[in-house]
């Protein structure tokens, strides 16, 4: 091996590292705090494992916020995702007039900051006495919109119109189509529209706090308000991590969706 | 049925399908800038009577906080875009550990940035997991954490962010670059010819428009610097939600005030990078 190309596979090598380094190494104090019962500095491992953090956090409410964030983060997605389906249904037809024009109105949540929108909406909540979590609900569902618009937009376009024409010269119902035709093949994009909406809900933090006026507990708030105290951090770390690994598992569970519609 | 009646029919069927999504959109983000302005403006107070005035916007300190959320997204969208862009390329590039590579970077997606804040105040505080691993007193580590340069909060945005730059670019990436990069390779060009003239161009749309949409969530998220950063000066979502949950009403107008600032600051900044995108496209 010539001198130059040993030293670009280094470099490459080292380039790569780097980069791994990078995404792995502000987890690594979350993993390790989430099962450390004593950890003073300067000592590079805890000192004692345990679960301190386990007990506090469940102490603290971390299993009737988390059972919240679900909710919240279902009703979010069962409400988002048909809407989105509808719309990318709609943009990618070429009947609609001024596609573009609905396009950037169905993405402008994505530009206006989620604390604005809830700021000004509260005010106008409190006045027609609409209840926080209805409140919440709706304004999370906006938030999630311009996700799975764009997601099944997307998947609209690539699909094959073809295959409906088929099955309704076959005579399929336009319901029956939708059920027979459009779901089994548009699976994948419907999982992953769904799970970015429940990503919304799940980890939504400054609209609960606003709309919710901090009455509305979710494990993102959990997560804030012991993040902003200091000396607890195994309870923080556990916290942070129940606020993870649960979409994380949604989505290894969504990429074997999509890899068993792809055989 | 005529063909314009066709037409139509079709037309008012795809209208029909758009409208569940389209109406509430509207409902929301028009009556929400609606409420903030008027509030801003002094003419729908919870208290006393409504009358038109600018205190509320003459009141807050306005300029420091745009000045300091300016600089805060600009500084970690410019890191994010860089990291992105060199994972982007690392994840294409067809190697046997890109794969993993891949893997970290999309598990780094569905990590909130409230938790990203959590975890890089246990990595970078003073007794944090970084300054153990390279062996520095807590006493002589800088404050990144609440710091005068706002690192801590930085550096989560960018980590976040390049994860979804790297998602987007690796994503155009995939499909067009490999072809283009080896006849480029055929005829003769070098490896950083290569990059200049084939990959960079590529690239360029999806990492101007990703590096955009960075740039805009950052502007107006709260929860991050509002966990890492100083009490003060105050970026904008920290100084509007400190405002509209004090306990003094009169703090409200101020606070829907730098809301509408807030939003102004996004959609320049959107119609800024759509117009530079475009110029972008009609040059290649």
């Amino acid at each position: 091996m010539s001198a130059p190309l040993l030293v670009s596979r280094l470099g490459s090598r080292l380039g790569r590292g780097a980069l791994a380094f990078w995404l792995v190494l502000p987890l690594v104090p979350l993993l390790l705090w989430a099962a450390a019962d004593r950890w003073s500095a300067p000592a590079l491992l805890p000192q004692a494992w345990g679960t301190t953090g386990l007990a506090e956090a469940r102490a603290a409410g971390a299993g009737a916020a988390a059972v919240r964030s679900a909710v919240l983060g279902t009703a979010v997605a069962v409400l988002a995702t048909p809407l989105g389906a509808l719309a990318g249904r709609a943009l990618t037809s070429g009947a609609l007039r001024a596609p573009g024009l609905v396009f950037a109105v169905l993405l402008s949540p994505l530009v206006l900051p989620p604390f604005a929108v809830a700021l000004g909406l509260d005010v106008l909540l409190l006045r027609l006495r609409v209840p926080a979590e209805v409140g919440l609900v709706l304004l999370l569902t906006v938030a999630a919109i311009p996700y799975t618009t764009v997601v099944m937009r997307a998947a609209y376009a690539a699909h094959d119109r073809h295959h409906d024409e088929e099955a309704r010269l076959l005579g399929a119902s336009a319901w029956r189509v939708v059920r027979s035709v459009h779901l089994p093949l548009l699976a994948p994009a419907v999982a992953g529209a769904a799970f970015l909406a429940f990503l919304v809900g799940w980890s939504d933090y400054v609209v609960t706090l606003l709309v919710g006026g901090g009455r509305l507990v979710t494990l993102p708030l959990l997560v804030g308000a012991a993040a902003s105290a200091t000396g607890n951090d195994a309870q923080v770390a556990v916290l942070a991590l129940s606020a993870v690994l649960p979409p994380v598992a949604l989505l290894v569970v969504i990429g074997s969706i999509g890899r068993r519609a792809r055989r | 049925m005529t063909a314009a009646g066709r037409a139509g029919a079709g037309s008012r069927r795809a209208t029909l399908l758009v409208l569940p999504a389209v109406v509430p959109v509207v409902v929301v983000v028009g009556a929400a800038l609606t409420s903030a302005v008027l509030l801003s403006l002094g003419l729908t107070p919870l208290v006393g009577r409504p009358e038109l005035s600018l205190d509320a916007w003459r009141a807050t300190e306005l300029g420091t906080s745009i000045r300091l959320s300016l600089a805060i997204a600009a500084g970690a969208t410019a890191v994010a875009t860089v990291v992105g862009l060199c994972l982007a390329l690392a994840v294409t590039a067809g190697a046997r550990r890109s794969r993993l590579l891949a893997t970290l970077s999309s598990l780094t997606i569905p990590v909130p940035h409230l938790v990203g804040a959590a975890a890089m105040g246990l990595l970078l505080a003073d007794a944090g997991f970084l300054p153990r691993l390279l062996g520095i007193a807590p006493a002589d580590w800088p404050a990144l954490v609440g710091g005068r340069w706002w690192i801590a909060v930085g550096a989560e945005y960018a980590w976040k962010e390049s994860a979804f730059i790297a998602l987007v670019v690796a994503g155009v990436l995939s499909s067009r670059v490999a072809s283009y990069t080896e006849t480029a390779a055929l005829l003769g060009a070098g490896r950083w010819a290569r990059f200049r003239h084939v990959t960079l161009p590529l690239a360029a749309p999806a990492l101007g428009a990703s590096a955009a949409v960075s740039f805009v969530y950052t502007l107006g998220s709260y929860e991050v610097a509002a966990l890492l950063g100083r009490p003060s000066p105050e970026p904008l979502p920290v100084l509007a939600v400190r405002l509209f949950t004090s306990i003094d009403l009169a703090a409200r107008p101020q606070a829907a005030a730098v809301a509408v600032t807030t939003s102004a600051l996004g959609l320049v900044a959107v119609l800024v990078s759509l117009r530079s995108l475009r110029r972008l496209a009609a040059e290649q």
